[in-house]
């Protein structure tokens, strides 16, 4: 068996130059979250167990039918599975009328808000490795939760098209900076002020110089305007929660009057978990973005009437579909019967009323997952396969038992 | 299971252009002689009265990948217009300009259409938009690569590469992306607008590699034709909209060198700059044209009023319209140093001078283009209008009258500008029947559909004439895919599982070291995870089907 090269799916950059030796280890490029992603295969099996019973797969899923039978508002949440996996687990919400979210759409939900508002311009990887020559950070450095982001994007040592390396500049707390930000170039401003200082940007870059703004601000807003390929790399979730889409929409405004004279592009960080894989396959099998209500027979959009937590913090929901195998994360806590469908080195605080034990793409199983610039689909590979059913094989196997039952 | 349909009117332009009475036997998915033993059918289904076609081919349709994705996200109002139920083994949707995939494939099958293909696929997005097609029940579907701004071309044409490392380059293109065909989409102005080029002539050397796009387009239509792919180079002509580009598009027939060439949606490409308005119809002369050079077809792109989404792969082009979005919101992507994709929403509104003008110029081509066989029905859906306006277009192709009497509510000076009012013509019943399935199944080299004879698919789309067209084309009695009957009178019957329609040109491997270190060395995507292997659509519960490329063309 040689070494194969592999796809890690632990994060929105999917780097795809990981090394899967025979047995099952992962060079991780010196990665830390892929290293440990990865090493989540080598954990002993656990059983799927209904009330706490070990049972095997068809008794497991049998039962889920039966819950998601009788359930009127039932809730599929997490969803940082592959593609497959959530193809299959939207069939089984329409079939029961059930409410979709993934885990980390609040931030997906920023974007996309914007996106559909008001558009914007942005670019792929590729684009941004080899073109920008000048790249500016907001919010916090996107290595905290893309590690190779520099790495891949900003120290290419092989540009196709600018020569020598981007300027590199920063909005945001001090204490998140990325490396490498020249004095000049890094606006310090605190979390609260981020927005205040968004809108100066947007006022310096239409020629007007509001008093508050800052030497680092008006060097960063000549920057962009004097770039040739300019970027805009941010991360929806460093912002404050309830900033996040009138941040965006800042950040859209700029781009969009920047590409009147010069080139300059977004690139929306975020999608971890294949947030982006759930949130396009809802735009093409439902025609809308996430999240999701099938209950009044057509799919239905609403950020916040179909928030997954929302619904159960609100009791609202009367079961729950919890499906992550990418993310190790425990469902919220919450009354209503819980099928979980986790792998096996994920255990719930508490127990759910059905588990089964599904295996994970890229180490038990094949499957696709997309990357943060939306475009880009990418094959998983089994690096240490098992029999584990995949998270698309027990969802439908729930929905082939629903169907069969009176 | 041997099935007839007894007494039809069966319409089959390959075998001439009289409607023959007679019976059609089906059996194992296909058309078969009548049988020779003499048995009964296993089904009878009186078709007296009715008319049967093959199953509809639609050439041109943007139904998927992420630039669709984008455009349903921006088409928030179309999608709450118009939902789709989930029931009877349907699952829901929504969307008309924008639709959902399990909507695309259930509405296409209601209209008689058993086949579509994507026009634009993004080499990048190869994997997402097959992974997508999937999920268009019923219909089968393939998709057109594009080439022509992609960094690795650019490189090699610069370079001087010849045109058997070109040919190479694009035969492991099209296998790699499991692609039908080859899409140019603005040669050269994509990648130049990048580096902030807003327009690029078709002589005029692009910026950075210093080709233009008069080379990129004489040898990627050199290299389709010499690999034997069916369909010509599928070439969106560089200045969409702009009025004038008819010199453009004449330049870019001169460009293919008497190769083959396709066209599409030629009627954003047929503008002159006459009159106070300093906005005319060209089409007369990209007709001539047309009819003048035998290597020549084109698709229309016909507008239709109503709202749409526009969704190109031409971001120079819809940068450059962002100004006419309706409602006032565009997206602009560049894409992986390859391609790059634009979204603006639009109006097209009959009282307006050049959008009552465009629906001229798209009708003036249909009536000015002699041979129906180098001259195919879209709307270039959604870019002109959505595809369900197809019977509506249909009926503007058979009916002076009801083409006169749109026409008498168009903006007045656009309808003194056009040649309309003075084109008698009334296409055919046979004519529509080569526009809309013989000529796309011929094109595509789909040598097993678009016809009714013995071997032929048994895709099948069933009509009861009547005076109104639109009616008749977009309700068929029935419609049969493979056989099986998937819709009756507009309502869905039963869901199939078209197959992804590709072809698979030889290349020398020796073109793969070159792409791979390319690949390894400057993408974000390393070469050995690029191509899409056939079972990830198996796998996802897709199905594959392989076209041959012609033999004995001369490299």
């Amino acid at each position: 068996v040689t070494d194969r090269r592999v796809a890690c799916p632990f994060c929105g950059l999917v780097c795809d130059d990981l090394v899967a030796s025979g047995n099952g280890v992962v060079d991780s490029r010196g990665c830390a979250l892929g290293a440990a992603g990865f090493r989540r295969g080598a954990v002993p099996r656990r059983s799927h167990a209904v009330a706490g019973t070990a049972v095997d797969f068809a008794t497991a899923t049998t039962a889920a039918a039966v819950l998601l039978k009788a359930a009127t508002a039932p809730v599929f949440h997490g969803l940082a599975v592959d593609l497959a996996g959530i193809r299959a687990l939207f069939a089984l919400a329409e079939r029961v009328g059930g409410a979709v979210d993934h885990l980390a759409s609040s931030a997906l939900l920023a974007n996309a808000a914007v996106a559909r508002a008001s558009g914007w311009v942005v670019a792929t990887f590729a684009e941004i490795a080899n073109r920008a020559d000048f790249i500016l950070i907001i919010g916090n450095d996107p290595a905290r939760a893309f590690p190779r982001f520099h790495e891949r994007l900003v120290d290419n040592a092989n540009p196709l098209y600018r020569a020598g390396p981007p300027r590199i500049a920063y909005l945001g707390p001090a204490e998140e900076a990325p490396p490498r930000v020249a004095p000049s170039l890094q606006a310090d401003v605190t979390r609260t002020e981020l927005l205040p200082a968004l809108a100066q940007l947007g006022a310096l870059l239409h020629g007007r110089r509001p008093q508050s703004s800052t030497e680092p601000l008006r060097t960063i807003a000549s920057s962009l305007a004097e770039a040739r390929y300019g970027a805009i790399v941010w991360t929806p979730a460093s912002f404050a929660a309830n900033e996040a889409e009138l941040a965006v929409e800042q950040i859209a405004a700029m781009l969009r009057h920047l590409n009147a004279t010069t080139r300059c592009v977004g690139l929306p960080l975020g999608g971890s978990g294949n947030g982006l894989g759930a949130m396009q396959a809802s735009l093409w099998q439902t025609g809308w973005p996430l999240r999701l209500g099938f209950g009044e027979g057509t799919p239905r959009h609403d950020p916040w009437r179909f928030a997954g937590d929302r619904m159960l913090s609100s009791d609202e929901a009367d079961a729950l579909v919890w499906a992550t195998t990418l993310v190790a994360e425990a469902p919220p806590a919450t009354s209503r019967p819980v099928i979980a469908l986790i792998p096996d080195d994920l255990v719930l605080p508490s127990p759910a009323a059905i588990e089964i034990r599904v295996g994970m793409p890229g180490i038990d199983h094949d499957g696709e997952i997309f990357r943060s610039d939306t475009v880009i689909a990418l094959p998983l590979q089994a690096t240490r396969p098992s029999d584990r059913p995949s998270v698309a094989a027990a969802a439908s196997a729930i929905l082939a038992k629903l169907q069969a039952l009176p | 299971m041997r099935k007839r349909l007894v007494d039809a009117r069966l319409l089959d332009p390959t075998q001439g252009a009289a409607e023959k009475l007679g019976d059609l036997w089906i059996e194992d998915g296909r058309i078969v002689d009548p049988p020779a033993d003499g048995k009964p059918a296993d089904e009878e289904l009186d078709l007296s009265g009715h008319l049967v076609m093959a199953g509809a081919i639609d050439i041109h349709s943007h139904i998927a990948g992420g630039k669709v994705n984008l455009g349903r996200l921006l088409a928030a109002t179309d999608h709450r217009d118009h939902p789709a139920f989930a029931g009877d083994g349907l699952r829901g949707g929504s969307g008309l300009a924008t639709p959902s995939t399990f909507t695309t494939g259930y509405r296409y099958a209601a209209m008689g259409y058993t086949a579509a293909f994507e026009p634009a696929m993004v080499a990048a997005n190869a994997r997402a938009a097959h992974l997508e097609m999937v999920d268009v029940p019923i219909l089968d579907k393939g998709a057109y690569v594009m080439l022509g701004n992609d960094e690795f071309l650019l490189r090699r044409l610069a370079a001087g590469a010849g045109q058997s490392e070109i040919n190479d380059y694009v035969a492991w293109l099209v296998q790699a992306t499991a692609a039908h065909a080859v899409k140019v989409v603005n040669a050269g102005g994509i990648s130049a607008f990048k580096f902030n080029k807003r327009g690029l002539e078709i002589d005029e050397p692009g910026p950075h590699h210093g080709v233009t796009p008069r080379t990129i387009l004489r040898s990627l239509a050199r290299a389709v034709h010499e690999l034997g792919i069916p369909h010509p180079l599928h070439v969106h002509c560089n200045n969409l909209g702009i009025p004038g580009n008819v010199a453009t598009t004449l330049a870019t027939i001169d460009a293919a060198e008497g190769l083959p060439i396709h066209l599409t949606h030629v009627q954003f490409h047929s503008y002159g700059t006459e009159g106070k308005r300093g906005f005319s119809s060209a089409a007369a002369q990209i007709a001539e044209a047309v009819n003048r050079n035998g290597n020549v077809s084109v698709d229309v792109g016909q507008v239709v009023f109503g709202p749409t989404m526009t969704e190109s792969g031409d971001t120079q082009a819809q940068f450059r319209n962002r100004g006419h979005a309706d409602p006032d919101k565009w997206i602009s992507m560049d894409i992986e140093c390859d391609a790059g994709c634009g979204l603006v929403p639009f109006r097209y509104r009959d009282k307006n001078f050049v959008n009552a003008l465009q629906w001229a110029i798209g009708l003036e081509l249909f009536l000015l283009v002699e041979d129906p066989w180098r001259i195919f029905l879209t709307t270039d859906h959604p870019n002109g209008g959505p595809f369900a306006s197809y019977p509506q277009l249909v009926r503007l192709l058979m009916d002076r009258s009801f083409r006169e009497e749109c026409l008498s509510r168009l903006h007045p000076a656009a309808r003194k500008a056009s040649l309309l009012s003075g084109l008698p013509r009334e296409y055919t019943m046979e004519e529509i029947a080569i526009l809309t399935r013989a000529g796309p199944a011929r094109t595509l080299g789909l040598a097993d559909r678009g016809r009714l004879t013995a071997g032929a698919l048994a895709d099948l789309a069933v009509y009861r004439p009547q005076s109104d067209l639109e009616a008749m084309f977009r309700t068929p009695v029935r419609v049969f895919k493979s056989g099986i009957e998937v819709a009756r009178e507009g309502r869905v019957t039963a869901v199939s599982q078209g197959a992804t329609q590709r072809v698979r040109p030889g290349y020398d491997r020796q073109i793969e070291s070159g792409v791979r270190r390319f690949f390894d060395d400057h993408m974000s995507v390393g070469f050995s995870h690029f191509a899409l292997a056939d079972a990830e659509l198996l796998d996802a519960g897709g199905r594959l089907e392989e076209h041959a490329c012609r033999t004995g063309a001369t490299p």
